[in-house]
């Protein structure tokens, strides 16, 4: 813990006399958050198996970011909303936005995945980038889906690739999707002091054939959160803290961290 | 359809020439590095021109030396009577492309080249986490959409594993816990500390003033984080390093899981190449600004998916010296363009072709603006210039006179560089005959003075914190 500002060495960004200041604007978030929850209105109209979160991000680094029209303190640099609907009583559909100022690309995730524990990637999805950035590259399409269900295969335009053959032993899910893994694994294997395996195919594009998940640590400060890490081949630890209400509050990750700023709905 | 072949060249950031699975690594897995490998010729007795980005960048983009492109730091300036890569390539019919990191100062890439990618602002150090994949998509829509009327050359600049230097800099005003505390891997899971983590203390001045003593010109906070690391932190620092290359390993496989699907993939050439190297430990050390083998020694290997460009497959060339000035007359060659004669880089079509070809008997190496390495097979010596009492701003050497402290290792029998020969009299020979070789090759530089005033700053200043090192501590 980092004396000056309470907060976790796993996501104290806080370098120097930056301004403006990282500790100071991620503790704000969180209160926010917490203040909003305990708002009835957001959820007087939100059928059940509905569930919308909405996270800030913020830059992990002093330099090296664009932020545009932040108001004054604030340094985040973009926001990710997480929307999920169950459908058919056994799959949630997942729509993801992803804005990040910084390298001026606009990500729009459409997937679908089974109702178990690790939200198991299931039959086909598809990503929209946009890019907004004055190069030749404008916008990007990519559809992906398993083949005999045990490749994973990608298509841009005309062209197809196969981007992993599955391994059959682990569960197959997507980082967005561990929004709602962890929170459901987290008793499990803080209990049990047991790391899980899973593969990934991080942002519905690349595949991570081997990631550990565990639980790390729980602390008081600023609020009550339970940590758990995740790593794997092409993956640096992540750190996901998880909130009383067992929503994901916060996940560090090596360029930025996410803070959650209002959750809608009936999360799983 | 043209007869020349296409160019796609893909380079890595800070990437040292041993982390690469197929050459015997089992610390990390790159398998569509080793595809490029097996599929082309790799080079083991591969140097940068200088081991930092932008310096060596220059060198890429010119076929010249740093001490001729006035590149020599991060924060120099390439000369305008210079041309680029991409003006050459387009002068001759080529379509030129850039997407992802370019960093060599004083020359707009957007100018020299068409760009699928270059950030919302000009990318530079760090950030792979969100530049990389954009890179990737940049091109995943070129090759899904081009029609291949006209020979292309591409090059792509993916940022990692340059983010390990995010990784040093998260610690400078923080204790995070090695991996064990944490409780996130068991030491099975590390590497071992470096062979050379220890290291003889006999360095020249200008690597002991840049990067030992306090108050050292570079990095000096990470440098006060790391004196607090123990075992583990050095051995967690290595692993992270592997996840990083790992993590651009993947961009890549991406780009070549597309191009092989495309109609084109057969005649296009291939060349992978970094930058510089990583410390990462070796001789307790973080990051490049050295001339020790982590932060020179890089990845080159030419390589073809296909069967129309004549490559050796599968082969590891450990006979020829290459340097990173050997990029553009390579290109130039394959091209079918006239190489420039001031260029001091060397074809190496011919030697991938498995052709006899007169070629260099060392390896030259330029750091730090007055820091100099020569590379032979038997010896490694390095040494550098004394600054200058009134500076001139041209690069210096050469100049037997101003030639300040020397370290030279045994390439057969010290491969680690931990014990400096220089001191023993009996080697005093071969410190002639380097020294004469280092002389020779800077004969043949064309230095012009370096006119604009923020490098002439950074030049001054590091000038005086060595001056006064010579002065008070030698």
């Amino acid at each position: 813990m980092n004396e000056s500002n309470s907060l976790h060495w796993s996501f104290d960004y806080n370098h120097g006399s930056q301004k403006p200041d990282f500790a100071q604007e991620l503790i704000q978030l969180l209160h926010e958050y917490i203040d909003n929850s305990s708002n009835a209105d957001l959820n007087k109209d939100v059928g059940k198996h509905y569930c919308r979160q909405t996270y800030q991000i913020l830059p992990n680094f002093w330099r090296g970011y664009v932020r545009q029209n932040n108001p004054e303190g604030t340094s985040y640099i973009g926001k990710v909303v997480v929307e999920r609907q169950k459908h058919n009583g056994d799959t949630w559909k997942y729509n993801v936005h992803y804005q990040n100022s910084t390298n001026g690309e606009d990500i729009r995730l459409h997937f679908c995945c089974r109702d178990d524990d690790y939200r198991s990637l299931h039959e086909s999805w598809n990503v929209e980038v946009n890019n907004s950035c004055v190069d030749q590259y404008s916008r990007l399409r990519c559809e992906g889906y398993f083949y005999k269900d045990t490749e994973i295969r990608l298509r841009y335009n005309d062209i197809e690739i196969t981007v992993a053959t599955l391994d059959d032993t682990l569960p197959i899910t997507c980082r967005w999707a561990l929004f709602d893994v962890i929170p459901k694994i987290s008793e499990e294997i803080k209990k049990s002091a047991e790391s899980l395996n899973i593969q990934l195919l991080d942002d519905l594009e690349q595949y991570r054939p081997k990631n550990t998940v565990g639980y790390l640590e729980t602390i008081e400060s600023p609020i009550p959160l339970d940590g758990y890490y995740l790593h794997g081949i092409g993956a640096l630890p992540s750190y996901w803290w998880v909130d009383a209400n067992n929503n994901v509050a916060i996940v560090s990750s090596v360029f930025e961290t996410l803070v959650l700023r209002e959750t809608v709905g009936d999360c799983p | 359809m043209s007869d020349r072949p296409n160019i796609l060249f893909i380079n890595t950031d800070q990437h040292s020439w041993d982390a690469i699975s197929a050459y015997g690594n089992r610390y990390l897995q790159t398998p569509n590095i080793d595809l490029l490998h097996r599929n082309g010729t790799s080079f083991s007795k591969s140097y940068c021109s200088d081991p930092v980005c932008a310096a060596a960048r220059s060198s890429w983009a010119t076929g010249l030396y740093t001490s001729e492109t006035g590149v020599l730091f991060n924060g120099g300036h390439l000369h305008a009577n210079i041309p680029d890569i991409g003006q050459v390539l387009r002068a001759s019919g080529y379509r030129v492309f850039h997407c992802g990191k370019w960093h060599v100062p004083g020359r707009d890439v957007r100018e020299s080249f068409d760009t699928l990618y270059y950030g919302r602002h000009n990318i530079g150090a760090g950030g792979a986490a969100f530049f990389d994949s954009a890179s990737t998509h940049a091109v995943a829509d070129f090759l899904t959409n081009y029609d291949g009327k006209e020979p292309f050359y591409l090059q792509i600049g993916y940022i990692d594993p340059h983010d390990v230097c995010e990784y040093l800099h998260n610690h400078e005003e923080k204790r995070i816990p090695n991996p064990i505390e944490q409780g996130i891997l068991t030491e099975d899971d590390l590497p071992p500390l470096p062979e050379n983590f220890h290291y003889d203390e006999r360095e020249t001045v200008l690597h002991r003033v840049c990067k030992r003593i306090d108050n050292q010109l570079i990095h000096e906070k990470i440098k006060k984080a790391v004196r607090n690391w123990d075992e583990l932190h050095w051995r967690y620092l290595k692993w992270s390093y592997y996840r990083f290359i790992e993590k651009v390993d993947a961009e890549i496989g991406k780009v070549l899981s597309l191009l092989k699907q495309t109609s084109f993939c057969d005649r296009t050439l291939i060349v992978f190449s970094a930058d510089h190297g990583e410390s990462c430990g070796s001789h307790q050390l973080f990051q490049k600004f050295d001339l020790y083998e982590e932060s020179v020694r890089v990845p080159f290997i030419v390589s073809c998916l296909g069967d129309e460009v004549d490559v050796g497959k599968d082969h590891m060339n450990e006979t020829h010296f290459v340097s990173g000035v050997d990029l553009f007359p390579t290109v130039c060659d394959y091209a079918d363009i006239e190489i420039p004669a001031s260029c001091q880089g060397m074809s190496i079509k011919p030697i991938v072709e498995g052709k006899e070809t007169a070629w260099r008997e060392y390896a030259y190496v330029e750091s730090n603006y007055w820091g100099r390495a020569v590379v032979t097979d038997e010896y490694k010596y390095v040494t550098e210039y004394k600054p200058k009492e009134v500076e001139d701003f041209i690069p210096p050497g050469p100049n037997s006179d101003r030639l300040g402290l020397v370290q030279l290792f045994s390439k057969q029998d010290d491969p680690w560089e931990k014990r400096n020969l220089a001191e023993q009299p009996e080697y005093q020979e071969v410190i002639n005959s380097c020294r004469d070789k280092l002389l020779s090759q800077e004969s043949q530089l064309n230095r012009q003075p370096i006119t604009h005033k923020g490098p002439q700053n950074v030049i001054s200043n590091w000038g005086r914190h060595l001056r006064e090192y010579w002065e008070n501590e030698i």
